[in-house]
């Protein structure tokens, strides 16, 4: 360690909450640093469903969290709009819905200014001819689709351009405390790990289901209550709406159409550790059979693959434990955000952390945030975030479906060069955001650009940007670093497919399977030592695998 | 009367070895299938048996065959006659193969800049078999615009001796003395952009062009400087005039050509299918490609009809009897459920799973394979499809290729000899057995 760097705010996690407030201190005028200790977006930001929320989902049981997310709604068309797909979004009634919600839901909406619409049923089966015949209601609410990792690059694109920094695999190790302060905090890089001691006047930790964990760094206790919510993929948009139920929060309840896919979403199961958790089958079996209920055909769709994210509830003071949910936590605890000064109750006064919320809060989030630490260090500027547009929003538009395709277009058409298919992205585009990101990992492209997010799952692009960047980078990239970036990316793509795997996507699975065995050879890479000369014993199942059952 | 003595469903390897054996032997046969099979996606060589640890096919063979349950526990004698059967079938047609299943199996090059280990290779594909000399290079060239065979990246990891399979047992490397990577901008072509290998392979069917072509590469090459080697080339190198772009090709160039095989659409595996195709409809076989079979029509434990559904209406084939070679799990001979079992969709026929209900194995691409992967149609040894207590479950019905039970094709390496030998056995049954059934059976399926 050589230098200690001297900076006026640390902000620990590159999700939007810290993409939000590194923005936002920077506005006003204080140098900065965030680190993140994988890629932006990698924690809870990029792993939901992608709902911009109206509100409606909150407002018979949470009228602050509704009135929160419509004023933020309507600010986020504002400044973000090439991040946003103006979707709409419908709450129904199905028969397993009960009648007297949808009686209150409407002038629950009013009573939080959330604009809603009743339209008769026949309409709604117009638009979205897939969903069931059989719901009863229908309010129509300005529910739409989030991108977040353009959004997270927006906001620190914006830092940067106010002179404050952001490291992506940078990791918080230590932290020291002198007096009443956090004096010194040890980063390190996750990359080269080489260790650097960031010297801050204020650390924020907007780390979110790990904000215990970095508190505990500082000797402050914060009793996280991870909550890992599932998500299926389909590789069609059977709605251009979101589509709520119209009842208390609760499994499988929402779909959201994301680009060229649609998000069922989601479950709720409180976990201990948030980097330890998988999916069960009896999730996926969950969502199929609630989402069935709004879609009768869903069963019948193509499934891409599974995903969990897990969200930052946090809960000052746990209710007693209930015979629904035993452990007092889940679904009962408010989605609404908490600022927690460390400086009276735990004796930290330089520390901030920001915990529980929702993407589509997250600005208001970091203002709240901000305002906190700008009064402790004497700051008087006011927060302009809500005012300024956030840089790359192309011409106030949102975004829409065919987006991609007309900039292939623009590009060439048929002669621009399509490394994913699936999604549309181009060699040009790829090597623009090596460019910018380079070294990065496969998986940090496909948040950029949304490389190998299409049915094949990567099958028929990964090799290909890996080439892509093996060609780039021959001077400084060993040929095993080549094979590391080739194979995490597989075996990430597939991590999501194993737990949906059967009908066509088991089919797709089988696919790959034989091209990069059979045809590409990537046993001989896996293994790092060839494929000749296995000792057999080891190499070769037993002949007990084969018995006849 | 029925329209065909059998029909084959399905137009991968096993469907059409089974269709070309019983053109052979005089039989009326279609093949149905919904649409092209394993044939496009794979390399076009034929793979026997190379489970981890055999030296040779013959090896792998011997090893596989004592598996009890593996297809080739009842197949392996079929295995040798088979391949050397089809092999003059496929020449006929302009399709020659290299190596046999005695020698060793050779790692050669693959367009990640891996290894596979094969021993039965398309001509065009064979120079990779032959041991490298101390002295010889290889030269990755790849063309200009072509997004699937990055030179710079495939010589970079050829480079290592341990991708190749380190040294023999006798301390000679398995790998070049040097890889170098190429890139030629081609005539015509130079500056386009999204090449597809089939554009590519079209474009090398013009007598004309190709002879510029191969002037082009073999210039680039000379400015290299002198020496023995081999280069390999994206398998793209003609298709219907594959065999004169090939000859074209070592008549021009300074080193020994070879294709390397990509990912799909598979052009060496394109032309092994045309080169089926045509061995069929010379021996007065009919294939309809693009026809799902929907459903079938029995009587008792016959089949009786196979009913595809075609452009305007559905076609019934009238039949003695029905090789059904519908594929794997990729082919979609057999489909997964979501309660982790699996279900063969038109006959309903019990499928043996070892891996039912279970999730696949944590890494994609773990040495010891999937369980799933040895699922399929347990038969007895004339390839009739048995029930899980042993009886036949229908008697003018024979399973085909990767959907038996007990083989697995992706660790083992074993699909195409299974689909070759166990094609050609089913035809013999059929021929053994006397596909068409007496008269009056026939009239009473005719009403079911």
């Amino acid at each position: 360690m050589t230098a200690v760097e001297a900076v006026d705010v640390l902000i620990i996690g590159g999700g939007a909450t810290g993409a939000g407030i590194v923005r936002d201190l920077a506005r006003r005028g204080l140098r900065c640093l965030l680190v993140e200790k994988a890629d932006f977006g990698t924690g809870t930001s990029g792993r939901y469903h992608g709902l911009l929320h109206s509100g409606g989902r909150y407002v018979a049981e949470d009228a602050a969290a509704a009135v929160e997310c419509i004023a933020e709604n309507i600010i986020l068309r504002r400044i973000a709009p090439a991040c946003i797909e103006d979707t709409g979004g419908w709450f129904v009634s199905t028969p397993d819905d009960p009648e007297d919600y949808a009686d209150g839901f409407a002038a629950a909406c009013v009573a939080c200014v959330v604009p809603v619409d009743e339209v008769p049923v026949a309409e709604l089966l117009r638009r979205e001819p897939a969903l069931n015949p059989q719901i009863r209601r229908a309010f129509r609410v300005p529910d739409a689709s989030l991108e977040p990792w353009q959004l997270i690059e927006a906001n620190v694109a914006d830092a940067r351009a106010h002179g404050s920094e952001v490291r992506p695999y940078h990791r918080v190790v230590a932290m020291e405390r002198v007096g009443d302060e956090i004096a010194t905090v040890d980063v390190v890089d996750e990359r080269s790990g080489t260790v650097t001691r960031i010297a801050p006047r204020a650390v924020v930790s907007a780390s979110g289901a790990w904000a215990g964990i970095v508190a505990r760094m500082a000797g402050v206790e914060l009793a996280m209550s991870p909550g890992k919510g599932t998500m299926l993929i389909f590789n069609q948009r059977m709605t251009d709406t979101v589509v709520n139920r119209c009842h208390p929060p609760d499994d499988g309840d929402i779909m959201v159409p994301v680009h060229s896919v649609a998000i069922l979403g989601t479950t709720e199961v409180t976990i201990d550790d948030p980097d330890d958790y998988g999916i069960g089958r009896d999730e996926v079996e969950l969502l199929m059979e609630e989402g069935t209920k709004l879609f009768p055909d869903l069963r019948r769709m193509r499934l891409l693959r599974a995903y969990a994210g897990v969200r930052p509830l946090y809960q000052r003071d746990p209710p007693p434990a209930s015979a629904d949910d035993p452990s007092g936590v889940g679904r009962g605890i408010s989605r609404s955000h908490v600022v927690l000064d460390h400086g009276a109750p735990d004796g930290v006064d330089n520390f901030v952390s920001i915990v529980g919320g929702k993407l589509t809060t997250y600005r208001l989030m970091a203002e709240e945030t901000a305002d906190v630490v700008c009064a402790k260090l004497g700051v008087t500027e006011r927060c302009t975030t809500a005012d300024e547009v956030l840089p790359d929003q192309g011409d106030g538009r949102t975004y829409w479906l065919g987006h991609r395709l007309a900039e292939h277009e623009a590009e060439g058409g048929g002669d621009a060069d399509l490394i994913c298919e699936c999604e549309m992205v181009t060699r040009s585009a790829l090597d623009g955001f090596l460019d910018e990101r380079w070294p990065c990992s496969l998986d940090d492209v496909r948040r950029g650009t949304r490389l190998g997010m299409g049915p094949c799952q990567g099958g028929f692009c990964t090799f290909r940007a890996a080439g892509v960047i093996a060609e780039r980078a021959s001077a400084s990239l060993p040929p095993e670093a080549v094979d590391r970036i080739l194979l995490d990316f597989l075996a990430e793509r597939y991590r999501g497919t194993r737990p949906i795997a059967w009908g066509r996507q088991l089919q797709e699975l089988w696919l790959v399977a034989g091209l990069y065995t059979g045809v590409l050879g990537i046993g001989a890479l896996a293994d790092g030592a060839g494929e000749v000369d296995e000792p057999l014993a080891a190499a070769q199942p037993g002949a007990a695998d084969h018995a006849v059952v | 009367m029925p329209s065909s003595d059998v029909v084959v469903v399905g137009a991968g390897l096993a469907g059409m070895t089974a269709a070309i054996a019983l053109a052979d032997a005089g039989a009326r046969v279609d093949v149905v299938a919904r649409g092209h099979a394993a044939t496009h996606w794979m390399s076009g060589g034929l793979d026997v048996a190379a489970p981890r640890g055999s030296v040779s096919s013959a090896n792998g063979l011997a090893r596989l065959a004592s598996y009890p349950g593996h297809p080739y526990a009842f197949l392996h004698r079929d295995v040798r006659p088979a391949i050397d059967w089809l092999r003059a079938i496929l020449a006929t047609e302009g399709l020659t193969f290299a190596g046999d299943l005695d020698q060793p199996l050779r790692t050669v090059p693959t367009s990640i800049g891996a290894t596979r280990r094969a021993s039965l290779l398309p001509t065009a594909q064979a120079g990779a078999l032959e041991p490298w000399k101390p002295d010889e290079r290889l030269v990755v060239c790849g063309i200009a615009g072509f997004k699937d065979f990055w030179p710079g990246a495939i010589a970079a990891s050829l480079e290592r001796p341990w991708v190749w399979g380190g040294t023999t047992d006798a301390g000679d490397r398995r790998s070049p003395a040097a890889v170098e990577a190429l890139v030629v901008e081609l005539p015509g072509i130079a500056g386009r952009r999204n090449l597809t290998a089939l554009h590519l392979a079209r474009v090398f069917d013009d007598p004309a062009w190709r002879v510029e072509a191969f002037g082009v590469i073999a210039a680039a090459l000379r400015r290299r400087g002198p020496g023995p080697g081999r280069i390999a080339l994206p398998a793209v190198l003609g298709l219907a005039d594959h065999g004169a772009a090939f000859d074209d090709a070592v008549r021009a160039l300074p080193l020994i050509p070879f294709e390397v095989p990509l990912i799909s659409p598979s052009v060496p595996g394109l032309r092994l299918f045309e080169a089926l195709r045509a061995g069929l409809r010379r021996r007065g076989g009919r294939i309809s490609v693009g026809e799902e079979v929907v459903r079938v029509e029995t009587a008792g434990r016959r089949v009786t009809a196979v009913v595809a559904a075609a452009a305007a209406r559905d076609r019934v084939f009238r039949t003695s009897g029905v090789v059904l070679a519908t594929g794997g799990i990729a082919g979609g001979g057999l489909i997964g459920r979501a309660d982790g079992t699996l279900v063969e969709p038109l006959l309903g026929l019990p499928v043996e799973n070892p891996g039912a209900g279970e999730w696949l194995a944590p890494d994609p691409f773990d040495p010891a394979g999937h369980r799933l992967e040895a699922a399929g149609i347990r038969t007895d040894a004339a390839l009739h499809p048995v029930d899980g207590r042993g009886r036949v479950a229908f008697a003018n019905v024979a399973i085909a290729g990767s959907l038996l039970a007990g083989q697995r094709y992706l660790t083992e390496r074993c699909g195409d000899g299974v689909a070759v030998a166990s094609g050609r056995r089913a035809a013999a049954i059929f021929a053994l057995e006397g596909a068409r059934p007496p008269t009056e059976r026939v009239k009473a399926g005719a009403g079911a």
